[in-house]
């Protein structure tokens, strides 16, 4: 028999485990529903409204910038992992090193821009700022 | 002329370089002064770093870089990237395309915001399209896509407060990251199947044979449903109608002309040099014959294209619909490939080049004219345009001419690329490709000269106002008519360096 049997079946299990036990115990227990039970559990305080915040759009333009740094950073790794053992096999500094400077310089033009275009400047909605000032007045 | 041995190996990829420092230098400009953009410096610039680049290319393609004269294909970084005629030729057709519509984007983008943008995210995916050209790692074919198609999104989305364009640039992005994902999955079929991504490495080890003929089957399938996508074929071509008629035309035109070229560039290029029509037939146990798919998709997507453009009302999707039927006969060159060809297969890619050259001087002219029509505000149906020949006869005259040329009528450029091209699929022995393509050009003929009547002899319904008169236009589409007439006498060497560089790759 294969191998891959034994990881076939530790996937259904895995999946099956939980299924069957909340199918099993969603048939046994009686339904008794209650507005203390069904209520939104907020670690023993009393929830107040909804869950539902709207979160600033600014979050967007930092996760982006965030993700294109991070891949960067990513691809930097493998470069630095040669690094030592190219110059001593004998590669020039140049041919070592231009490369990644030319990959840094062009992200670099890119964050020089993003910044001076107003891609990081905290921005708030107008509906924001003019309840932040109401809170401050109040 | 300079020997060009003297010049370092990466200096090959000089057109690519130099679009990228341009780029990068539009976004440097657009730094400067944040509160502020400069029209005229930004168009200008770009329009200069797409010339050099042409330029160089030509220099290059006169020079024999990488073709046996001098030496054979340039092959760098591992052979992730390759110089050769056929990639310089496309770079010529990029930039081309790329100048004319840097050119007509400084009338129509005046009184838009993010202008700094829309010059750098073209000059971007013109940097990819040229990559395209150049790749010769199945790894580099995806990314240089990518580099073309992600600012094509972007830019199709350009008109923020326009609902069209908006819609159109969510359809676009949507299809088109559906079939990425579809080119991947059959990049890693192949990769299974010959363990290297390299195109000729993955020809090498196909020639050796292998047992997962239907492995490789799936993996070509994918990734010619890919290029369908880039090439608005038939049945991937569904984005291709909403995304050049909400897109801004300029953008239409960039479009249809260099990002379709670019599709054909990898797609050429991938089928003929990894997938070799005599291993692929001859492998296994089985046979992959790509030929005959591509003749499917080029009867179908001819077919589709003609006739659903001779129902069109708007003279956007129309010229949409006609950019598709285009696509088609492209195709005839991978269509007409044989396994026992020899020249003649050289001579139908050679045509097929050669026309995807002429088509982008008279679509961009077309898509641009109709920018100046939008500039104008005049409507987006036929009967909008009635008249116009009144008032701007110049504009009227070039769009006569990309509209005939576009049929295949004699005396401009599109006749004599459609008669090379339906004349060496005949020589391939694929005469009813040639008939079919034929035909649909007589039909397109009608729906072509609806707008030409309409500008020349039917009576506006109300009085036309025609404000200014654009001059980045009105250059850009005068510079796509006198280019577009000038190919038919122009046209034996245009054929004769198609031709030769497509023989380099069989």
């Amino acid at each position: 028999m294969s191998d891959w049997i034994a990881i076939g079946a530790m996937g259904l299990v895995g999946v099956g485990l939980p299924l069957a036990m909340m199918a099993v115990s969603a048939l046994l227990r009686p339904s008794v529903p209650e507005q203390g039970k069904s209520a939104t559990y907020e670690s023993g305080e009393v929830p107040t409204g909804t869950a539902r915040v709207q979160f600033n759009i600014q979050y967007y333009m930092v996760a982006l910038l965030f993700l294109v740094f991070d891949i960067e950073t990513v691809l930097i790794f493998p470069w630095t992992v040669i690094y030592r053992s190219a110059l001593e096999q004998g590669a020039s500094l140049a041919t070592v090193l231009t490369p990644m400077l030319v990959f840094i310089g062009v992200l670099v033009v890119g964050l020089v821009w993003a910044w001076r275009n107003g891609a990081v400047k905290w921005v708030k909605s107008p509906q924001a700022s003019r309840r932040k000032t109401e809170r401050k007045d109040a | 002329m300079t020997p060009l041995q003297t010049l370092p190996e990466w200096a090959a990829t000089a057109p690519a370089i130099v679009l990228a420092l341009t780029g990068l230098a539009l976004l440097l400009i657009d730094t400067i002064d944040p509160d502020s953009t400069n029209n005229g410096l930004l168009a200008g610039t770009a329009t200069l770093g797409a010339l050099a680049a042409g330029g160089i290319a030509a220099w290059f393609l006169i020079g024999g870089t990488g073709m046996e004269s001098t030496g054979g294909a340039i092959s760098l970084y591992g052979d992730a990237l390759v110089v050769d005629g056929m990639s310089l030729f496309f770079t010529l057709i990029f930039t081309s395309v790329t100048a004319m519509v840097t050119v007509a984007s400084y009338d129509y983008l005046a009184d838009e915001e993010y202008q700094g943008e829309f010059y750098s995210l073209v000059i971007f995916a013109a940097t990819g399209m040229t990559l395209m050209g150049m790749s010769n790692s199945l790894a580099t074919v995806f990314v240089s896509l990518e580099l073309a198609s992600l600012p094509s999104y972007a830019l199709v989305a350009f008109l923020k407060k326009d609902r069209g364009s908006i819609e159109a640039g969510l359809k676009y992005f949507l299809i088109g990251a559906l079939s990425s994902a579809v080119f991947a999955f059959g990049i890693s079929l192949v990769f299974a199947v010959t363990g290297s991504l390299v195109l000729p490495e993955v020809a090498a080890t196909l020639a050796e044979g292998t047992e997962l003929v239907g492995v490789l089957g799936l993996g070509v399938l994918m990734i010619a449903g890919g290029f369908a996508f880039k090439t608005a074929s038939v049945p991937f071509h569904f984005w291709a109608p909403e995304a050049y008629e909400g897109a801004p035309a300029p953008v239409s035109a960039f479009l249809s002309s260099a990002s379709k070229a670019a599709g054909f560039a990898v797609a050429f290029r991938v089928f003929t040099v990894a997938f070799p029509l005599e291993t692929v037939t001859a492998i296994g146990g089985g046979s992959v014959d790509w030929s005959l798919l591509f003749a499917l998709l080029a009867v179908v997507t001819m077919t589709l294209g003609n006739f659903a453009a001779a129902t069109q009302e708007n003279v956007k999707r129309m010229l949409a619909y006609s950019s598709i039927g285009h696509a088609g006969y492209a195709l005839i060159g991978l269509a007409a490939i044989t396994v026992d060809g020899g020249a003649a297969n050289g001579d139908v890619l050679g045509a097929s080049m050669a026309h995807l050259l002429v088509y982008g001087f008279m679509n961009t002219g077309a898509f641009l004219f109709i920018a100046m029509v939008e500039k104008w505000g005049l409507g987006r149906t036929f009967e909008d345009y009635n008249g116009i020949a009144s008032k701007a006869p110049i504009a009227a005259t070039a769009m006569t001419v990309f509209m005939f040329s576009l049929a295949g009528l004699p005396p401009f450029g599109g006749f004599v690329s459609k008669y090379a091209l339906f004349y060496s699929a005949i020589e391939s022995g694929f005469w009813w490709l040639a008939a079919v393509g034929a035909v649909n050009s007589a039909l397109s003929l009608f729906y072509y000269s609806r707008v030409v009547k309409a500008m020349w002899i039917e009576e506006p319904s109300k009085p036309l106002e025609i404000g200014s008169q654009p001059v980045g236009l009105y250059v850009a589409v005068i510079f796509a008519a006198v280019g577009t007439v000038l190919l038919l006498p122009g046209f034996q060497p245009v054929i004769e360096t198609a031709q030769t560089v497509a023989a380099a790759l069989f």
